[in-house]
Order: structure tokens, then sequence, then C-alpha cells
């Protein structure tokens, strides 16, 4: 499902002006990090997709619905949002009613429910603790149950809000398992991240936000590249792109099996 | 005998079946900076309590074995007694902040308050904390309507202007973005520099490579193995253990199979990497 | 984000310089005399004659005016129309609204509950407006109030619009998952536990951390604790404080005198 977004303004109550114009075209499909420091407009720009911010001017296409039109409750059924806490949305008494409670509320069938939730508790690794009260896991795997709650939601649109801060390497490990089974799945997944090297190993697209605005919009090597450009914005290239740009190779590389292959090159 | 000593140290909190901590013995001493790495479940935050004195004086729980710090034994101490010597700060800022001052500078008197410090001295200790961790310039905020960086540098001022002889930190920039996590760091640098004992919790394994003088790798609340940090955060036992490290390090891992690492050891950080890496 | 959380107006006056027990038995004299005092006038005197003159004196009119207009007016407005509407005595009636009456005994009674009521408001915001919130605790601390009493309001106050912003991410979260808070009471209805269960669990993490990070800085130390701020006792806030409380006892006993 493709998002359609025109000369998006965003102003504050408090006449702060988070979004200055923004516009943008996200394909059905496209895995998408959107980058930049705090306060530059990220979160802001991702609550528009689901309606939880509607434009102050401008507007916002999810498929055939512009969000001006439809509730929160509505857009739900296309566009799944992860939160970055876990703790602001859990409440059921067990993992399984936890991650039951966003399909059963899209009104999906009993059949369907199962095999969503199924397939979304496998995908976290949370099969042997359905019976489990989430508050008695440990905050990494009550990031999980939040996961496996909006992915069985089955929406076309996935938002993920920083979703590896605090996570330890294998939680990091397993959300970018999910995110790639999403995309398996032709799903369009749009994540917040400060997490530059994740970003440069598991998404396509990268867009660099500051001051409301769009930086640079464009494929991962090509934006993680612009060290001067991206550090107005507070980004770091990632860890081997700095260290290709030290050793001085030709092309920008952003992860291992990149490095790799062109030092092999330049040995050979 | 060390500065710092466990013994023995195990540990279960109540209402739990394995113990977080088991059989742990751990030294360290005056001066020393520990980083303590290990996945989300291996006992690094109960170790963090465990110095503070908030295990088992907060938690409950069952506990054997002893921790002592500079003589002192934990069991024979209470917890508003063992304050004073272990200093410790956590990963969330927003909740670490009192909520009983209205400004950063008062937040941070609010111990030298409770510990009936006199207040000549008081405003001294303040300045001097603050200039330490270079947040002077926000005296007069609400600590709220700070950003989480500075939020974390005033909770960390907070710890060290109560002048502790051992600082505890767990994770402390794991909320952080990327500047809140620099100038988290650049305090930390500080405290290396004031020659502080510091035990830290850290994921962000390039970040340790600079500033530990030991690592130690915990699993399943015991320690896995300690050493060096160029010798433990490149070493083969945190890969079969599922640890994280360095892109550096696990991308010259993969070269060094395909021939093209020459050296024997594995880099940690930027410059160590680009070193091996240079064929010029 | 939230650079403000009191009422407090930092300026140099009279008022603001009296030390806060002071201001504190001040409030409570304004309410004794304008409950005690069996004349209905005396109320709208304290209001007129010393109340605004004190407004002018604290150098926050402005700030109280704002205050005064916008809730204490309205708050006793409200208060008299339902005191003279509702109240079954007297006989003369003024005038009829359908089946209510209001009398001339009980347009004096809602006179007087109001005139006392726009008082004790008025005295509390004076307070308010005038007193920094923790010099007010730190002075009844030190003069005996517990400290955790005294941590317990404070916190609390400045927790409140915290709790407000996360309730507001709460509710996001849970429409996000499809959850219709925009509909139907009987939906609605069903949503309070989605929406309650985080605030409350959140909550009780909060409150472990926080007596974690408090209790680090020694909170419960059994040590004696000073106090950053200096706040002065001055002969005359001594003084003053006597007066008032013989001002005080003397409308009691005119009181008892009277009736």
């Amino acid at each position: 499902m493709k998002i359609e977004i025109k000369d998006l303004h965003f102003t504050y109550p408090t006449g702060l002006e988070a979004l200055q114009g923004i516009s943008l075209t996200i394909n059905s499909g496209e895995q998408v990090a959107i980058v930049g420091q705090n306060g530059a407009g990220k979160t802001t720009l991702v609550r528009h997709f689901n309606g939880l911010l509607k434009p102050t001017s401008g507007s916002v296409m999810i498929g055939d619905w512009d969000t001006a039109k439809y509730s929160v409750a509505k857009l739900a059924s296309r566009v799944g949002y992860v939160f970055q806490n876990p703790d602001e949305q859990l409440f059921s008494r067990d993992v399984l009613t936890e991650v039951e409670f966003g399909p059963k509320n899209l009104g999906y069938s009993k059949e369907k429910i199962d095999e969503l939730v199924k397939q979304a508790l496998a995908w976290t690794e949370l099969t042997d603790k359905t019976e489990t009260n989430p508050y008695d896991l440990s905050p990494t795997w009550r990031k999980m149950v939040a996961l496996a709650s909006i992915i069985a939601m089955d929406t076309p649109i996935v938002i993920f809000d920083e979703p590896t801060t605090g996570q330890d390497f294998a939680n990091v490990s397993r959300i970018a398992h999910v995110i790639a089974e999403l995309k398996k799945q032709g799903k369009t997944v749009i994540t917040i991240t400060h997490d530059i090297d994740f970003c440069a190993e598991n998404f396509e697209r990268v867009i660099a936000l500051s001051n409301g605005k769009i930086l640079l919009d464009g494929k991962a090597r090509e934006v993680l590249g612009q060290e001067e450009i991206l550090a107005q914005t507070y980004v770091d290239p990632p860890q081997l792109t700095r260290l290709g740009k030290l050793l001085n190779l030709k092309e920008t590389v952003i992860n291992q099996e990149e490095f790799l292959n062109v030092i092999a090159r330049n040995v050979g | 005998m060390a500065f710092v000593n466990i013994q023995n140290l195990t540990y279960k909190y109540p209402l739990t079946k394995t113990p977080a901590l088991q059989n742990m013995n751990l030294q360290i001493e005056k001066g020393e900076f520990i980083s303590i790495i290990g996945a989300n479940g291996s006992g690094k935050s109960t170790l963090c309590y465990a110095l503070a004195g908030f295990v088992p004086h907060f938690f409950k729980g069952e506990i054997s074995g002893e921790i002592e710090v500079d003589g002192a034994a934990s069991s024979k101490s209470t917890l508003d007694e063992w304050v004073v010597n272990v200093g410790l700060a956590f990963q969330n800022p927003f909740n670490q902040i009192s909520g009983a001052k209205y400004t950063v500078f008062e937040e941070i008197a609010f111990g030298l308050e409770n510990a009936g410090v006199p207040r000549e001295q008081m405003k001294s200790r303040v300045e001097e904390a603050m200039q330490l961790t270079g947040i002077s310039n926000l005296a007069d905020r609400s600590p709220y309507s700070l950003s989480g960086g500075q939020q974390q540098r005033v909770a960390l001022t907070s710890i060290l202007v109560m002048q502790p002889k051992l600082l505890v930190l767990d994770e402390p920039t794991s909320q952080m973005d990327p500047i809140g996590t620099r100038e988290v760091f650049s305090v930390i640098h500080n405290l290396t520099q004031s020659g502080m004992t510091v035990v830290m919790v850290e994921h962000k394994v390039e970040w340790i490579a600079h500033f530990a003088t030991r690592v130690i790798a915990l699993k399943d609340g015991a320690v896995l193995t300690e050493g060096k940090p160029s010798d433990v955060l490149t070493s083969d036992l945190l890969i079969e253990n599922g640890f994280g490290v360095s892109r550096y390090t696990s991308v010259a891992r993969e070269a060094k199979k395909q021939g093209l690492w020459k050296k024997d050891k594995l880099p940690v950080t930027l410059f160590e990497a680009a070193e091996g890496f240079n064929t010029k | 984000m939230h650079e403000r959380l009191s009422f407090y107006i930092k300026r140099d006056s009279l008022i603001h310089r009296l030390n806060p027990l002071t201001k504190l038995v001040l409030v409570f004299a304004f309410i004794g005399i304008a409950f005690t005092f069996p004349w209905y006038w005396i109320g709208l005197f304290l209001f007129v004659f010393v109340l605004i003159p004190l407004a002018f004196i604290a150098k926050v009119s402005r700030e109280y005016f704002f205050t005064a207009t916008r809730l204490i007016l309205p708050a006793a407005g409200f208060l008299f129309l339902m005191q003279a509407l509702f109240q079954p005595i007297g006989e003369e009636i003024i005038f009829q609204f359908y089946f209510l009456d209001a009398t001339r005994e009980s347009l004096a009674f809602a006179f007087t509950i109001a005139a006392r009521i726009i008082v004790m408001i008025s005295a509390f915001t004076m307070l308010l407006l005038t007193t920094h919130p923790s010099e007010l605790m730190s002075d009844l601390t030190r003069r005996g109030l517990p400290g955790q009493f005294a941590y317990v309001i404070i916190s609390t106050l400045q927790i409140l619009p915290q709790m407000q912003a996360k309730a507001q991410t709460i509710i996001a979260a849970q429409r996000s998952r499809g959850l219709d808070t925009e509909s139907t009471f009987l939906k609605r209805a069903g949503s309070v536990l989605p929406l309650v269960g985080p605030l409350v669990f959140g909550s009780l993490v909060e409150v472990e951390e926080r007596a974690i990070a408090i209790e680090a800085r020694g909170f419960t130390s059994k040590k004696e604790k000073t106090s950053l701020h200096e706040v002065p006792d001055t002969v005359t806030d001594k003084t003053l404080r006597w007066i008032l409380i013989i001002l005080i006892i003397l409308s009691i006993l005119l009181n008892l005198w009277l009736s």
C-alpha cells in the first residue's frame, strides 16, 4: 500500500512548527529508516501515517484514504505502530490475550486471528510464553510482546519507533529477524532509529530529517555516505562506512559484505 | 585486601526460582574502571544493586556470601549508611529526578541536605560537581525541562556530589540518542581522569574500549570471562555465547577467515581496524 | 516542556520576604475572621479593603486578578446561586425561578457563604503566588513536619503534568491498536482497562525506580537534614504571627459572645 505525502506542514498548539513542508512517496513493500537528531520531526512525521496527528496543511494518503478523513481506530487496519516503550501499551493478564487485542479490534474472524497470533508469536520467539503475564517478563521480552501485538494486526504498513533502544544484542537480532519476515511478506516497514548500524544493515532506503524538513532521501548507501550533511542532524555514518572512509576506499560501503568485497578487490 | 571484594555471592529475588547471581567472586582495586557486559538476564543490574546495597537491603530476597567495599561489609550495614560510600545511577534519567526540587541546583543539593551537610559547604560542593560534569549553565533550569542527556548528567552529578568511594552506573546511555550518549560519555571521560573507582554496565563496545581498564563478561549470574578490553572484547568466547561485539571486530574476524586480516589480534576500535586493514 | 510547575511568581515585595509560616498563619487569620464574624459584610470588607490592597503590596495584582476572574469569582457566583435558591429558609420572597424561590434570608446567607469562599481561596492564592513551594516545605520540615510528608506533596505537584503526558501516549498507543476511544459511551466503557492498566503499572515501575534513586541519595538517612535555602524568620515575623494568633482568638471569642 502506497503512502503519499504532499507538502505536509504541522504546527503544535504551542506554536512549534515541527514539520515544514514534507513531500514524500513510500511505495508498497519498501523498508525505510528515518534518522535525525531529537526534535528533527521524526515522531511527528510518522504519527501522521496512522492519523494520530492530522496535517495543519498538506495531505497524507494511505492508499486511497486521506488520513484527515479517517479515525485512528479505522487507520489501524492499514498502519500498525509499535511505540518505543512497551509499558505504555501492555495491559493484559497474559501474552496471548495481549497479542489478540489488536486483531480482535479489527474484527477479523476467529480462524484468522488464531493464525495471525500464532505467526506473530513464532516470529518474536514468544510461543513458549503465551500464558505468562507480560509484567513477569523482562523489559526486553516485553518489547517483543509489544512487537507481536502489532504484527498480529496484519497491516500492510508497520511502523517501529526506536525499536533497538535499550535492547541487548540478542533482542536486536530478533527485531531484525521480524523486519526481514515482514519484508518477505511484501509489507512496508518504516522505522525511526538512532542506531545507524542497525539502519545500514536492515534498510534499503534512508530518510534524514532536520528541523522539520527532509535533509536527504535515497538509497541507504547514498544517504549514509554523506558525512558532512548528516552531521547537520547529528547522525554519524555507520562504523564500517567510517572505516572505509579512513582507508580511502573509492566507494561508500555500509555493511560487512560490501566492505569485505571491496577489500578483497583491492588486495587482488 | 581488594578495595571491592565480592565473595561467593549468591542471590535470589523474592518470588523467583533461579538465583540472579550464582556464587560470584570479584575483586576490584581502587581507581579501576570496570566495564560489565552481558545479555539481558545475565545478572548485570543485580550486580549493580548488590554493590550499591539495594540487594538485599531494598529488594529483600535470599542472599549468601559477602560484599565488601573499602573494608566495610554490606551485611553488617544499613542501606542509608551504605549509600554514602557507593553511588548508583541507572538507565532512565527521568525516574532519577527526585521530583522534590524545582531547579537543577536544588536537585543536586538534595543528597547533601539529606546527609546534613552545612549550607556553605553545600553550595561550593554543588558548584564543583556541576563543573566536573559540565552542567553549570543548567543550574537554574527545571530538571523536567531538560533533554535526556542533560537529565542523565544531572542524575550523575547528584550522585557525584555525595563524593562516593565507588560509583556504579547501570547502562547510563542505553536510553540516550547519539547526542545524549556523547554528553554522558564526556562526563565519564572526566571521571576516569579524576581517579574515581567506577563499575559501569554498558552495551556500546567501542566506547568501553576507550575507557575501561578491565572488562567483565557475565553469563547466567556468574563471571564468564574477564580481562583487558582488547582481549575480552575480541575473544571467541563472546561470539560463542551470543554477546554483541563491535562491527570492527566482527568484520576483521570474517576478513581473517578470508586471509584479508593479517594481524594476530582482532581490532575493537575504528583506529585499530584502520591500522590493520591499511595495506599501504 | 514544563518550565514552570508552581503558581509562585518570583518578585521582591514585603509579602515575599515574610517567613512562609507567617503567611500560612495570615491565611488562617483571614479564614478565622471571615468564618467566625457574624456580620454578613465581613467577607466583602476583607476582600475589598484588605486582600486587594495586599495583592498590590505583594506586586502580584495582575496574577491575582487573573485567578480571581477565572476561578474564584465564578466559583463563588455558582455557590451564591445554589445557596440562594436551595436554602429553605426565610419567608419574604425576593424572586422566583420556576419552583425555586430566593428569600431575603437565603440571599443574605448565600452572600455570606460566597464572600467567605472568596476570602479563603484568595488568601491561599496569595500564599501560593508569593511563596516558593520548596521554601514553604523546607521551613515546615525544619519546624517538625515529617520530611516524607513534604516530599509527597511537592513531588505530586511536580509529577502530575508528567503523568498527564504519559496518559496521552497510552491513549495514542491503544488507538493505534484499533481501540475506538471516540465513539459511543458503551464502547468507551470497555476501553478503560487498556488505558488505565499501563498507567497504573507504569507508575508502579516509576515509583520503585524513584524510590531507589532518592534512597541512593540518602533520603532516609537518620542524620539531621540541612537545607540549601535559608528561610529567614525575623522578629517582625514572630511579632506578626503573635498578633495574628491573638486576632484569631479574639474573633472566636467575639463569635461566642455574640451568639
